[in-house]
């Protein structure tokens, strides 16, 4: 992170986390106004938004970053004042702006070279954006909107307007202002548009064209400005140069003349709000912020307050509360160790605190908890890019965006997402002309959600394409040898065997899939965050994968489970059911090979005692225990376990790399005596062992089936 | 007198300092300025605008705005000019 001696790179690092903020406002707008809003406040927001990312990187002189959101601000401050309405390739054109500028912005933040060849082609686009529309308005200048001000109209005053207050605005641009390629013209015009504004011109300071620099301020501005918006909201448009410019507002209702002097730095907000204030404005809003410090404006009152925190600080809380569990774990076994009456006061106490820690715990997964919508988004550009690549028309419909998942899950799955998103557009949806042969529209549609299901998070990719060719699937399968030549498959396998390394189904390798990296790789890092992923297809109508990710990554609910004295955690959502074995449950498919039945169904059995090299086989499996779990490609297994001790939260904790990683031991947790206890992966544990053929696992599953 | 000067589409901070040494090479003479293709005219430009006439004034010529498009006029007046105050050099 940044440099704690280093005051600026704070200030930098706290711009670019601002300016992520800003990327998502940019991308939440041009949303919106691709949707068809109407609401003048969409496009605000976007512009505003670009408008304060130039206003910061001009402030850390990141010039190549300047330049673009610039230009990319004059055209959406076109849109914004109706002088053009983009169509539909202005949009595209509108979000590759913005898909670059967070370009721009990651590469100023890490020092990466700049893509400058693509920073001019959009300029040059946007360019022509600008010209053709110039060219319009110059053919139809009666489209212009009505100007909002007067030159010595002395008359004025007689308008009806009880409400109406008189400002005088004194404004003098310094030269960072135009450094920062602020325009005070523009700036002019927005007050112009607050009410009525008389604009006179103080050149007294103008020195003649020999003396004159020519990129030195002179000039300074009076305006008399007559509006019904109170002080904060004639600020606000200043709000990008404060520091930048002299500015001194004053109500002149009644001091028409000599206006006090008071720069905006030193004395916030010392004229009494006459008028009626439009727009209540949060005190924080009318104060001045160093100009270093752009800051989210106009939605920003109605945005949250949040307080930024380091991620350390987090990361030691949650450990802390970590072992604030495990403490309170150990608390409550000394004493019930001690014999106290379960209704005894220390007991009672003891539930209390149980129930405070769990609260804790819940709040402190809350700090660490995010809205998926930032993946999302970044998503929508993975879309646009991929379809762009194929040729193909796609829309991205999003839902669940504010579903809060835990920051790493978050990180972690931009990958996997990406993956499954080309893979939607290139594979999933069919061309346009067999959509269209089809009876579908010619758009194609992928659809991500999320949504919290029973305590897990649910992440989908669909897409409306022409699903799973499955004989395909089989044949490309048999050719590549991952499955014998005569195998017998349900549609769910053969689904499944999209997820097997070293396959793909794309016939030729386009320049957006079939590099090599699969499902599999999908499917591993899903995995490794505690998810599972599957797959849902209809032919002619479809594909969707679904993700099934857990809350956190910090705590499990866990099965404890001994094993050859050996104390042991499951996660409590893959196991299916317990059972407890009776004489003739147990067969032997093969020696070393044994399934068991389970209603009159057949699952393949693994000794957990063997696999971990606890134990010797059991001769003997009746009364045995064993774990049905569920895996991850829909089959299930028996797990072979001694006892259940208990069922309960576990704090995971991960064991450091300089441990050999170990097959099926996923995590450790320290249980309430202070014992370590290994967390197990079962679906490893099962892998590792791989005694059972997929033939015999084909064979048992069928059994179960039909049984 | 020479030729109108035709000033650029956009004038920004670019453009200022071009601009001015345009105005001085013209300095000894009446000066004809053609804003018709200006879509952009920005406060740094103005100001040379403005010292140029000022400047043209005092010695004795004229500075004179020939055409203007809509927008310079529109963008002028939020300046608090008109064509004319800005020819003659006084807001």
């Amino acid at each position: 992170m940044s440099d704690q001696n280093d005051p600026m790179a704070e200030i930098r690092a706290s711009f670019f986390i601002e300016c992520e903020e800003l990327l998502e406002a940019l991308q939440d707008g041009l949303s919106e106004m691709d949707e068809g809003s109407e609401d003048p406040e969409t496009i605000n927001v976007v512009f505003r938004a670009v408008h304060s990312i130039k206003g910061g990187a001009g402030a850390f002189g990141l010039e190549p970053l300047v330049r673009f959101a610039h230009r990319y601000e004059t055209v959406l401050d076109e849109v914004r004042s109706g002088r053009l309405s983009p169509d539909h390739e202005g949009q595209k054109l509108f979000f590759q702006a913005a898909d670059h500028l967070s370009d721009l912005v990651r590469a100023c933040r890490d020092d990466a070279t700049v893509p400058e060849d693509q920073s001019q082609a959009l300029l040059d686009q946007l360019n022509g954006l600008l010209g053709e529309q110039e060219e319009d308005t110059e053919v139809t200048p009666e489209e212009f909107e009505p100007l909002g001000l007067s030159l010595d109209l002395p008359d004025l005053d007689a308008l009806p307007a009880p409400a109406l207050t008189t400002y005088t605005i004194r404004f003098k641009p310094e030269a960072e202002l135009y450094e920062t390629g602020n325009e005070p013209q523009m700036l002019l015009r927005n007050l112009g548009e607050l009410g009525e504004a008389q604009v006179s011109c103080d050149t007294s300071a103008l020195p003649s064209l020999a003396e004159l620099s020519p990129e030195t301020p002179y000039v300074a501005w009076t305006i008399r400005l007559q509006t019904a918006a109170a002080e904060p909201e004639i600020r606000e448009v200043f709000e990008f140069v404060e520091g930048l410019c002299e500015l001194t507002i004053s109500d002149a209702s009644d001091t028409e003349e000599s206006p006090p002097a008071e720069t905006l730095p030193d004395a916030p907000a010392t004229i009494a709000l006459a008028g009626p204030a439009t727009d209540p404005v949060e005190p924080e809003e009318a104060a001045a912020p160093s100009p270093d410090t752009p800051r989210k404006s106009g939605s920003g009152a109605a945005a949250k307050s949040v307080v930024r925190v380091d991620l350390e600080r987090i990361e030691r809380l949650v450990n802390l509360v970590g072992e604030l569990v495990i403490n309170q774990a150990m608390l409550s076994q000394s004493l019930e160790q001690a014999g106290l009456s379960p209704h005894s006061d220390a007991m009672n106490g003891l539930e209390e605190f149980q129930r405070l820690t769990r609260d804790i715990q819940d709040s402190v997964m809350m700090i660490r908890a995010q809205p998926v919508k930032s993946l999302f988004q970044r998503m929508s550009r993975i879309v646009r890019e991929a379809s762009a690549a194929v040729g193909k028309e796609v829309r991205l419909v999003t839902e669940g965006e504010a579903t809060e998942v835990d920051k790493t899950v978050i990180e972690r799955l931009a990958d996997p997402l990406t993956h499954m998103i080309r893979n939607a557009v290139d594979h999933g949806l069919e061309n346009n002309e067999a959509r269209a042969s089809s009876g579908k529209p010619s758009e194609g549609t992928v659809r991500l959600t999320a949504a919290h299901r029973s305590g897990r998070v649910i992440i989908e990719v669909s897409d409306d394409g022409s699903g799973i060719d499955r004989p395909r699937v089989l044949k490309i399968a048999t050719e590549k040898g991952l499955v014998p030549p005569d195998v017998q498959m349900t549609e769910a396998e053969i689904d499944n065997l999209l997820f097997m390394p070293g396959f793909s189904t794309a016939g030729k390798v386009s320049n957006l899939s079939g590099r090599g990296v699969g499902m599999d790789v999908v499917r591993t890092a899903i995995q490794s965050l505690g998810g599972r992923i599957n797959i849902f297809s209809e032919r002619g109508k479809g594909t969707t994968f679904s993700i099934s990710l857990p809350l956190t990554l910090a705590v499990l609910d866990g099965m404890v489970v001994r094993v050859a004295n050996e104390t042991l955690v499951l996660p409590l959502n893959v196991v299916v059911e317990t059972l407890s074995l009776g004489p003739g449950d147990v067969q032997m498919l093969r020696p070393g090979a044994f399934v068991v039945r389970v209603r009159g169904g057949f699952v393949p059995l693994y000794d957990l005692g063997v696999i971990l090299g606890y134990r010797g086989p059991l001769q003997d499996h009746d009364r045995g225990i064993v774990l049905l779990i569920a895996l991850e490609d829909g089959n299930r297994a028996a797990l072979v376990i001694d006892g259940i001790e208990d069922q309960r939260q576990v704090v995971i904790k991960g064991l450091d790399e300089s441990f050999y990683r170990a097959p099926g031991i996923a995590a450790a947790t320290i249980l309430g005596d202070g014992q370590i206890a290994l967390i197990l992966d079962p679906s490893d544990v099962i892998a590792s062992a791989g005694s059972i053929r997929p033939k015999d696992r084909a064979l048992a599953e069928r059994m179960v089936e039909h049984g | 007198m020479s030729d109108a000067l035709l000033l650029p589409p956009r004038l920004d901070l670019p453009a200022a300092a071009p601009l001015a040494q345009a105005f001085r090479e013209r300095l000894g003479a009446d000066i004809a300025v053609d804003a018709s293709q200006v879509t952009h005219l920005g406060a740094l430009c103005l100001q040379v605008l403005l010292s140029a006439a000022i400047t043209a004034r005092r010695r004795g010529h004229a500075l004179r705005l020939i055409a203007i498009s809509d927008r310079a006029a529109q963008q002028l007046a939020q300046m608090g000019f008109t064509p004319d105050t800005l020819a003659e050099g006084t807001p």
